[in-house]
């Protein structure tokens, strides 16, 4: 019986220590404007429908449909939107100026977008990468257009 | 045999055009931003790596083992035309707005809470419901003193937005103390620009 709890003990504690690292996730960014059908998936795979003001925290990935658009605005001013079929995860996002934690990691996975850089990429350039499955890009401002095909 | 060897030739194309991926390929496009500033991007893989700076300025990469082709450029006004809807979609940037304090203190100048008076206003014209409120001070007196401070400040600040009618679940209220100057001062230097209170409405 003890031999039971024990290992019933081992398995809660791994199971409840990711939960709990998903739960302190903070937020990144929000969504400004959705049109057409719009899906974010968290890192634990939930998905939901985006609506406006919705939060977007680290990991997710936003996902648009045919005829279908959406606009997120980061915690940093940086802005990407999303043109129909287009699919991008957030990999890592850190802006936390006066620990000096400045990350920015974006995989443009398919689709077309448009992106404004914000305060990340005047911090710290280095730390701001745009991923394609074709390429890096470093950017050191301001707008831009990325498609893949 | 024959046969065998046709499967092997056709394996082998097959292959290749997975490897060159040809249905698939990256564009990027630099653009001026509102205020006519253009930025530069490095578009880069393990074959190569290109510079695009100007404005209209475009580079196309057409798999991860291929290098980015040489720059080319595109009419500004054609670029505008195609994304359009794409562009257009780009939320507005958000508003900062800067609070000023008296000295050692949690109360504003009095430009300062003329100006704090119109923020619901704004947070309500930007249907905003993530706002941040974050609280700074000058080098004047020890850091955990200014750490103090600054989360008095932003503290009072967000309180004064919530008797405004502004919900308190939409504001992030955090404090930097002296770490984030918006002028850097030497250690004990009193800075009005520093002793501050930023609201971001998003």
């Amino acid at each position: 019986m003890g031999k039971i709890l024990k290992v019933l003990c081992f398995f809660a504690i791994f199971t409840l220590i990711p939960a709990t690292s998903y739960s302190s996730l903070a937020t990144v960014g929000v969504v400004k404007s959705v049109t057409g059908k719009v899906t974010v998936t968290n890192a634990d795979n939930s998905s939901s429908a985006a609506y406006k003001n919705m939060k977007i925290f680290e990991g997710d990935t936003i996902k648009t449909g045919a005829s279908s658009s959406v606009g997120v605005l980061f915690d940093d001013d940086s802005a990407v939107s999303f043109g129909p079929n287009s699919s991008m995860k957030v990999q890592e996002f850190m802006f936390n100026p006066v620990e000096k934690n400045l990350s920015f990691v974006a995989r443009f996975l398919h689709g077309s977008f448009s992106f404004i850089s914000g305060q990340l990429v005047k911090l710290a350039p280095e730390k701001v990468r745009l991923e394609t499955p074709d390429a890096t890009l470093g950017v050191r401002g301001t707008k831009l257009i990325i498609t893949v095909e | 045999m024959n046969n065998c060897k046709k499967n092997s030739i056709f394996v082998l194309f097959v292959t290749l055009l997975v490897l060159s991926g040809c249905c698939r390929q990256t564009q990027v496009i630099l653009l001026p931003d509102q205020d006519g500033t253009v930025g530069a991007v490095t578009v880069a893989n393990k074959q190569g790596s290109v510079d695009i700076n100007k404005s209209g300025e475009s580079t196309v990469v057409a798999n991860a083992l291929s290098a980015p082709k040489k720059p080319t450029q595109l009419s500004i006004e054609d670029v505008h035309k195609q994304y359009s809807e794409l562009l257009a979609t780009l939320p507005d940037q958000p508003k900062h707005i800067l609070l000023y304090f008296l000295s050692g203190s949690t109360q504003l100048t009095d430009k300062s809470m003329e100006l704090l008076l119109t923020v619901p206003a704004l947070i309500e014209s930007k249907d905003s419901q993530h706002i941040s409120v974050i609280g700074h001070t000058d080098r004047t007196g020890d850091e955990e003193y200014n750490l103090r401070l600054s989360t008095k400040r932003a503290q009072a600040i967000t309180d004064m937005l919530i008797g405004q009618g502004v919900a308190r679940e939409f504001m992030t209220t955090t404090s930097h103390g002296e770490e984030n100057p918006l002028v850097k001062t030497e250690d004990n230097v009193a800075e009005i620009k520093n002793r501050r209170v930023e609201i971001i409405v998003r």
